[in-house]
């Protein structure tokens, strides 16, 4: 009996041992917001977080990289400079290449979303770190310029959806979660405006290459002064002038092509670029892999010795006879025969026929596999990774230049837009124009910045983008901007779509 | 003898009042004893083991007793009269007490047919007999499992147990199955019932291995899954394992067989890609002058051997099993297959005059296998046949191409090998106490450790020739540590039997690992061995993580039951997770049944020549699943990821911190309240069987649903929202057929259909239209699209699409206007049949399974009915004869029936007679996959039809199901 006792014991009482009921989550390989942000270094890598934001990423609902898949490819497709032709069924993915190119996009368009939710997932982790960064211990002196640099990558943010999307809500605190209603693109606009000269004078004054400087608050302002007139119907290129002459500390390389090298961070040229490194793990820049033909790699190296190729975006048929034969800037295009590097001869495709790129496309939703010439405005080096290591390019001093003289011709005075222009001609190679008009300048910005995702924006401000042209129609006005993606309008009822999308 | 056991309960009633006041009302009910003569006794069963819990009646009077854990029994008689010991699934027995005895031993003969009553299920904490179940659980023993080639132990249930499907969506020996019982309660990935092994809850059922399986409970309803609470929703499997026995045994069972490919795509073969090319004039097609089937290319025939060796030794007090058991399981693709070393040791001592009892067990195994890069079978599929598998110098042919390396390249050159540990040990303790109670404190530890090792030499095609060798070494573990602890109580009292069970437990789960990889290697010679001799690094190239969680649960039960004819269960369980948001860390599980066996009433004597058996069960409860929330889900947090940033200054790169996910403090578990009604009958003596009808509503759904940016930090949010409906029913039947002294004939049939439905996926917080699944990404010019929707008022797994509406004379699909519902993978009903025949000492049996009704894509056809692809591409035989000239777009075109009845298993056995008893010798040979009846167009109809990614899409990555044929030896020695 005793024995039963003690075993009954024994037992109740590693019961009442192991009666644990913690339930609180130990944390281990990561760390719960409250608990970082307390050191400088902590502050930093905080900071650095929105410069990364800057890249994008990709999930399960989109592809938001500015550098390709998708918001690079809306806004190149959307324009008259590129264009992503159906080859059998490859590049066909529910037709939203076709739609874009036609300016027949609906909100289902899955580049739309990629492109909305680029700017606001990058608008919402520089509230996150803001809010991080109050609650650190730093003094208010201490935090002001970090505020400074913070809104501005925000403000860059929210110009591109005032220049995509028009009416959006503008959200700044990451402790609000209710579900914000549009903004007016005026109020957009202003909010634009007023962040960025709210935060010049903390930014850094001199010129420090990938970060949000003065020169590049400068920059931005410009080119909202610049589209002002497209954007809320007033123009203010004098304004824009004046943020031009502010941008001091950059030349043009003399070699165009330098600031689109692999090793591209010495350019005198760039202004604003946003840095890659496949070493450091950054994702999103293969542009070269989307445009190139499947058996490109064999061009590259004797023994093929590059990536994967998916022969997708290439230029829209009339782009490359835009160029003289002799504007340097042509070669940021590949035309013609691909050459085989281990025989000497020219690729013969899967069908049997000839690699050669052409600038004509002659059944834009079935397309040869050879059609259209390529994107070859960054380097392409045997051997490179996946992930490219050239860093973006987002402002550089030709666009400065080139916004200054379009000012003075829109100003009535083309005279003054002539060393402006002679700059950039000088460097093409090609022959200043008799006279410095739109009709010229618009295709010089397509010649001077092809592929470099600004077409969309030029060619709405020039008019162009609402005329017919290849493969589409007249566009209604309201194409200017694109619909509020339906998955957002969807869940946020409290969100109206923009005009012309209902 | 234990003459003053009844006053015992007397004496020590006050100490157990202070106690266990509850219980009180039983105790009291009034122990009486008339002084007329003593008499006790011990019913065993034929085999001599003591049987507790038998009635021990004075025929004409109410004085009843009934015998303890060791048989035995004590009480008053009147001299001259007669005690009935009686006892469900055993033939009663009557004797005459007269003067001069009054000890007696009896032995009870089994009613053969009514085993089943007698038969214990575990029912988790306990086991009850299967006459006083109130809920809905089916029990397969050993000899009823599947058997084979079985590499992945959850197979043994496939087709036997009504409403649990097991599919395994490939041939692939390293592959499991999803398992989902009624359907499946979540959006979310696990739908898999919770595994209880010996008592151990959640664990891998791979530690078991299929040979050392006894018996295996399937709790289906909620009033038999609540007692698992927060983790019971989508019904409980409780393996129980063999143990020591009486007496010694020693038994070998193996088997060797051959597998080969039962079926391929039915492509284009050189000589007809020739004369497709000749016929049509095309002149630049490239012939290479090979003549290769590239399906056959990657496929062997398979060996398989199977050895398991189990040693059975016990006694009265204590008993011991162990075995060893060696697999190895080759797949038909070359290289693939597993390889399986495993040993189980459980021994248990009763000391203490049986009043304590320890029981300790130890599973282990070790699994190799090198996993298959799937990418193979569309290059399979793709390549032209013209193409040799080598060129002039024995080199691989390699022609670039999109999708077109040389699959048997890939196969070949690249180099993965995994291996996997497991552990379970346990240790229990019994004792009992004060006579009614039983307090168990169980404590387990299960350690799953896997390895992977992966090299791609510089000169393989895909990704080791652009990283120049790539070597990837990558360890992982988890280990969940648990202690249980509970007290059962059983009285019985006359014809009231009462039993009460409450309990504790604890678990926690931590999870680590790391891993490496280089790629830039200047020799391949030290293949994944030597990651530092390559030479380039990137940011993620190294890792490693650690997390944890726990789950604490107090839990209950009782069941009350009178004269074998009312039965009332009642349990609740409490559980609280780490993982669930602070406003919401406990949730409560309660269910409640009953049953009425009514043909043990006085006014069904009539029928009971025909109808022995006849009970009803209904019940009602509410479960959980909370397998779809992954550790911290709930919390704000900052990580590291790929999110680096550039420094100009210093023109380094630095780690930034970015928070992750948006948090959820309100996250719970999901939960399912069920509904089940359910009928058992014997009938003739022959046919045993029981239906099932079912409802059940599951709430809070969990999904990652889009949220809109802005406000939220990110585009998905792990929430609570939807509601999902499961109705159904389900039929299980038994028959001898014929039992003769020489010939007999079972059989056994499952049958369940399920209806699901998606009620509802919006909340007042949440607005969700609809939820795209089913991708097609991957497939050419498909990226991003769907082929399925998941919204309110369709089940998951809906085909949303145009419809076809025929085939123009130009060859074109003509396509309605509007998308819509255009089929759902969702079976009509499932069956599984299995017949068993003896004839002297032969023995033949076969077991089959069957889905019906539902549809699956043929993206494969899709893919392959396609102009654009010749001359380049293969394509399918029947293309070239079909006239479409449409491009591939998704359509109700390629949607078809996919059912099907597989012949599972076929054997023919011979046991040899022996003089010796307990020696037996049996040889089997035993055919797998024979045969499947279907109308399926694609290579196999049986697809993954679970989860949410590709449910139900056939597209060429099918992993061909080999047809087996073993021999097999079965070897038992006895003493």
């Amino acid at each position: 009996m005793k024995i039963k006792i003690i075993a009954a014991i024994v037992i109740a009482s590693s019961l009442f041992t192991y009666s644990c009921t913690d339930l609180d989550e130990e944390l281990y390989d990561r760390v719960e917001d409250g608990d970082f942000g307390q050191t400088p270094g902590e502050i930093q890598a905080l900071v650095g977080g929105a410069y990364s934001s800057l890249r994008g990423f990709g999930d399960a609902i989109s592809n938001s990289y500015p550098t390709c898949e998708y918001v690079f490819f809306l806004n190149e497709v959307a324009s008259d400079e590129a264009t992503i032709p159906t080859r059998g069924t490859d590049w066909y993915d529910g037709g939203q290449y076709q739609d874009a190119q036609r300016h027949m996009w609906n909100a289902d368009n899955r580049m739309i979303l990629s492109s909305w939710r680029y700017c606001y997932t990058g608008i919402a982790k520089i509230n996150s770190i803001i809010y991080q960064i109050d609650k650190s211990g730093l003094s208010d002196e201490a935090k002001a310029p970090i505020y400074a640099e913070l809104k501005s990558i925000r403000a860059y943010y929210y110009y591109n959806l005032l220049d995509m999307f028009g009416n959006v809500p503008i959200v700044t605190n990451f402790e609000d979660q209710g579900l914000p209603s549009n903004s007016s693109r005026q109020e957009v606009y202003d909010f634009v405006e007023s962040e960025l000269l709210e935060a010049l004078p903390l930014l850094p004054a001199n010129k420090v290459y990938s970060k949000f400087t003065q020169s590049v608050a400068y920059s931005l302002l410009a080119r909202l002064y610049l589209n002002s007139e497209a954007f809320v119907g007033v123009p203010r290129w004098v304004d824009c002038i004046e943020m031009c002459q502010k941008v001091t500390g950059y030349s043009l390389t003399t070699d165009y092509f330098a600031s689109f090298l692999t090793e591209n961070q010495t350019s005198s040229e760039i202004i604003l670029a946003i840095p890659y490194d496949s070493a450091a793990g950054t994702v999103g820049n293969y542009l070269s892999s989307m445009s190139c033909h499947y058996l490109h790699r064999l061009t590259m190296s004797p023994t093929g010795d590059y990536q994967w190729s998916g022969n997708g975006i290439c230029a829209q048929p009339g782009v490359y006879s835009t160029f003289e034969d002799v504007d340097k800037r042509k070669k940021a295009m590949l035309q013609g025969d691909q050459i085989n590097m281990a025989t000497g001869n020219v690729i013969v495709m899967d069908s049997g026929e000839p690699l050669t790129y052409t600038e004509e496309i002659v059944n834009f939703t079935n397309a040869k596999q050879n059609e259209g010439v390529r994107l070859h405005k960054y380097e392409m080096k045997a051997g490179e990774k996946w992930e490219r290591d050239h860093d973006w390019v987002v402002i550089r001093y030709a666009e400065i230049l080139m916004m200054q003289a379009e000012c003075y011709v829109r100003l009535g005075s083309p005279g003054l837009a002539e060393p402006f222009i002679q700059q950039i001609t000088s460097r093409a190679g090609t022959e200043m124009p008799a006279v410095i008009d739109l009709e010229f300048l618009d295709k010089e910005l397509l010649r001077e910045f092809i592929f470099e995702g600004k077409r969309r924006t030029d060619n709405i401000r020039f008019g162009t983008f609402f005329q017919p042209w290849w493969e589409k129609g007249t566009s209604d006005p309201t194409k200017a901007i694109f619909p509020i993606p339906a998955s957002v309008l969807s869940t946020n009822t409290n969100l109206v779509q923009n005009p012309g999308y209902n | 003898m234990n003459s003053t056991h009844i006053n015992k309960v007397h004496e020590k009633r006050t100490s157990k009042m202070l106690v266990f006041l509850m219980f009180m009302l039983f105790l009291s009910a009034g122990v009486f004893a008339q002084q007329k003569k003593l008499v006790s006794g011990v019913v065993y069963d034929t085999t001599n083991f003591a049987l507790p819990g038998v009635t021990v009646t004075e025929v004409g009077t109410t004085n009843v007793t009934v015998t303890d854990a060791d048989g035995k029994f004590a009480f008053q008689v009147t001299i001259g009269s007669s005690i009935e010991v009686s006892y469900i699934g055993y033939v009663s027995q009557t004797v005459v007490v007269d003067a001069n005895t009054s000890t007696f031993t009896l032995k009870l003969q089994e009613d053969t047919f009514m085993l089943d009553a007698v038969e214990l299920v575990s029912v988790g904490y306990g086991t009850m007999r299967k006459s006083d179940l109130t809920g809905a659980i089916s029990t397969v023993n050993a000899d009823d499992l599947v058997k084979g080639a079985i590499s992945s132990t959850e197979q043994v249930l496939q087709g036997k147990v009504a409403g649990l499907t097991i599919t395994r969506g490939t041939g692939d020996p390293s592959s499991g199955s999803s398992i989902r019982l009624r359907g499946g309660t979540s959006l979310t990935a696990s739908n898999n019932p919770l595994i209880v092994v010996d008592g151990i809850a959640g664990v891998d059922i791979n530690v078991v291995q299929p040979n050392d399986i006894k018996s295996i409970d399937v709790l289906k309803d909620a009033s038999a899954t609540a007692i698992y609470g927060s983790r019971g929703a989508n019904g409980v499997i409780i393996i129980t394992t063999k143990g020591g026995t009486k007496g010694m045994s020693i038994n070998y069972n193996g088997f060797t067989g051959v597998g080969f490919a039962s079926n391929r795509l039915d492509l284009l073969s050189a000589d007809q890609w020739r004369g497709y090319v000749r016929d049509n004039n095309i002149t630049d097609a490239i012939d290479f002058g090979g003549n290769t089937n590239w399906q056959k290319e990657l496929e062997q025939t398979a060996f398989t051997q199977s050895h398991t060796l189990g040693i059975n030794s016990g006694n009265e007090n204590s008993g011991l099993r162990t075995s060893l058991s060696y697999f190895d399981n080759e797949g038909i693709i070359k290289t693939s297959g597993i390889e399986r070393l495993s040993a189980n040791i459980s021994t248990y001592q009763y000391v203490l005059d049986k009043a304590l009892k320890f029981d300790m067990g130890l599973y282990a195994n070790i699994d190799k296998w090198s996993p298959l890069d799937y990418r193979i079978f569309e290059r399979a599929i793709n390549l032209n046949p013209t193409i040799p598998v080598y060129d002039a110098n024995r080199n691989f042919t390699s022609v670039g191409g999109t999708l077109y390396e040389n699959p048997v390249e890939i196969l070949t050159n690249r180099k993965v090998d995994n291996k996997r540990h497991r552990l379970l040990g346990y240790f229990k303790t019994e004792a009992k106490l004060f006579n009614d109670f039983l307090a168990v404190v169980n404590t387990s530890l299960e350690h799953n450790a896997m390895q992977g090792s992966t090299y791609k030499p510089s000169y393989a095609v895909l990704e080791g020739l652009s990283e120049r060798g790539y070597a990837q070494k990558t360890y992982g573990e988890f280990t969940n540590a648990q202690i249980e602890a509970y007290v059962n109580y059983t009285k019985t009292l006359g014809k009231n039997n009462f039993n009460a069970m409450i309990g504790y437990s604890y678990l926690e789960n931590i999870y680590e690992g790391f891993g490496a990889q280089r790629s830039g290697f200047e020799t391949d010679i030290f293949g994944y061995n030597n990651l530092g001799a390559g030479y380039n690094y990137r940011l993620g190239d190294v890792y490693s993580y650690k997390g944890k969680s726990n789950l604490a649960s107090f839990f209950g039960r009782a069941n009350y039951s009178y004269d074998g004819k009312y039965m009332l269960t009642g349990t609740v369980r409490r559980d609280g997770s780490s993982r669930f948001g602070a406003n919401n860390k406990w949730g409560v599980f309660p269910s409640a049944s009953a049953a009425w066996t009514i043909s043990r009433e006085n006014f069904m004597e009539s029928t009971s020549n025909w109808l022995s058996n006849l009970k009803f069960r209904v019940g009602y409860g509410v479960t959980g699943n909370q397998d779809g929330i992954g550790e911290y889900k709930s919390l704000s947090i900052l990580g590291v990821g790929q999110d680096s940033y550039y420094d100009p200054v210093t023109g380094t790169w630095s780690l930034a911190y970015s928070p992750t996910q948006n948090p959820n403090p309100d996250l719970k578990w999901e939960s399912t309240a069920q509904t089940n009604i359910g009928i058992d009958f014997s009938l003739f003596d022959r046919i045993t069987g029981s239906f099932e009808w079912y409802n059940k509503t599951t709430k809070d759904l969990l999904y990652t649903y889009q949220v809109p940016q802005p406000p939220y930090l990110v585009g998905v949010m792990l929430a609570n929202v939807g509601e999902l409906s499961n109705k159904g029913i389900e039929l299980s039947l038994n028959a001898n057929i014929v039992k003769g002294d020489k010939f007999s004939w079972d059989a056994n049939l499952v049958f369940a259909k399920n209806k699901q439905k998606i009620e509802k996926l919006s909340n007042q917080i949440y607005e969700t239209e609809e939820i795209f699944s089913g991708s097609l990404h991957g497939l050419s010019g498909m990226s991003n699209q769907f082929s399925q929707i998941i919204a309110e008022g369709y089940a998951v797994g809906t085909f949303w699409g145009y419809e076809s509406l025929g085939v123009d004379e130009s060859g074109e699909i003509i396509l309605g206007t509007e998308q819509k519902a255009i089929g759902d993978v969702q079976p009509d009903f499932t069956i599984g049949l299995g017949m068993n025949f003896n004839y002297g000492n032969f023995d033949a049996g076969f077991t089959g399974y069957g889905s019906f009704g539902q549809e699956v894509l043929n993206a494969t056809d899709m893919m392959l009915y396609d102009n654009n692809r010749l001359p380049a591409y293969n394509v399918a035989d029947d293309f070239l004869t079909s006239g479409i000239t449409s491009a591939p777009q998704f359509s109700s075109y390629w949607i078809e029936d996919a059912s099907f009845f597989r012949l599972q298993t076929v054997t023919l056995g011979y046991t040899m007679p022996f003089k010796k008893a307990g020696t037996k010798l049996r040889v089997y040979v035993l055919g797998e996959n024979l045969a499947v009846f279907t109308k399926y167009s694609g290579v196999d109809p049986e697809i993954d039809l679970t989860g949410l990614s590709n449910p139900g899409i056939d597209r060429f990555n099918n992993y061909p199901r080999p047809t087996t044929i073993s021999f097999g030896l079965n070897f038992t020695l006895a003493n």
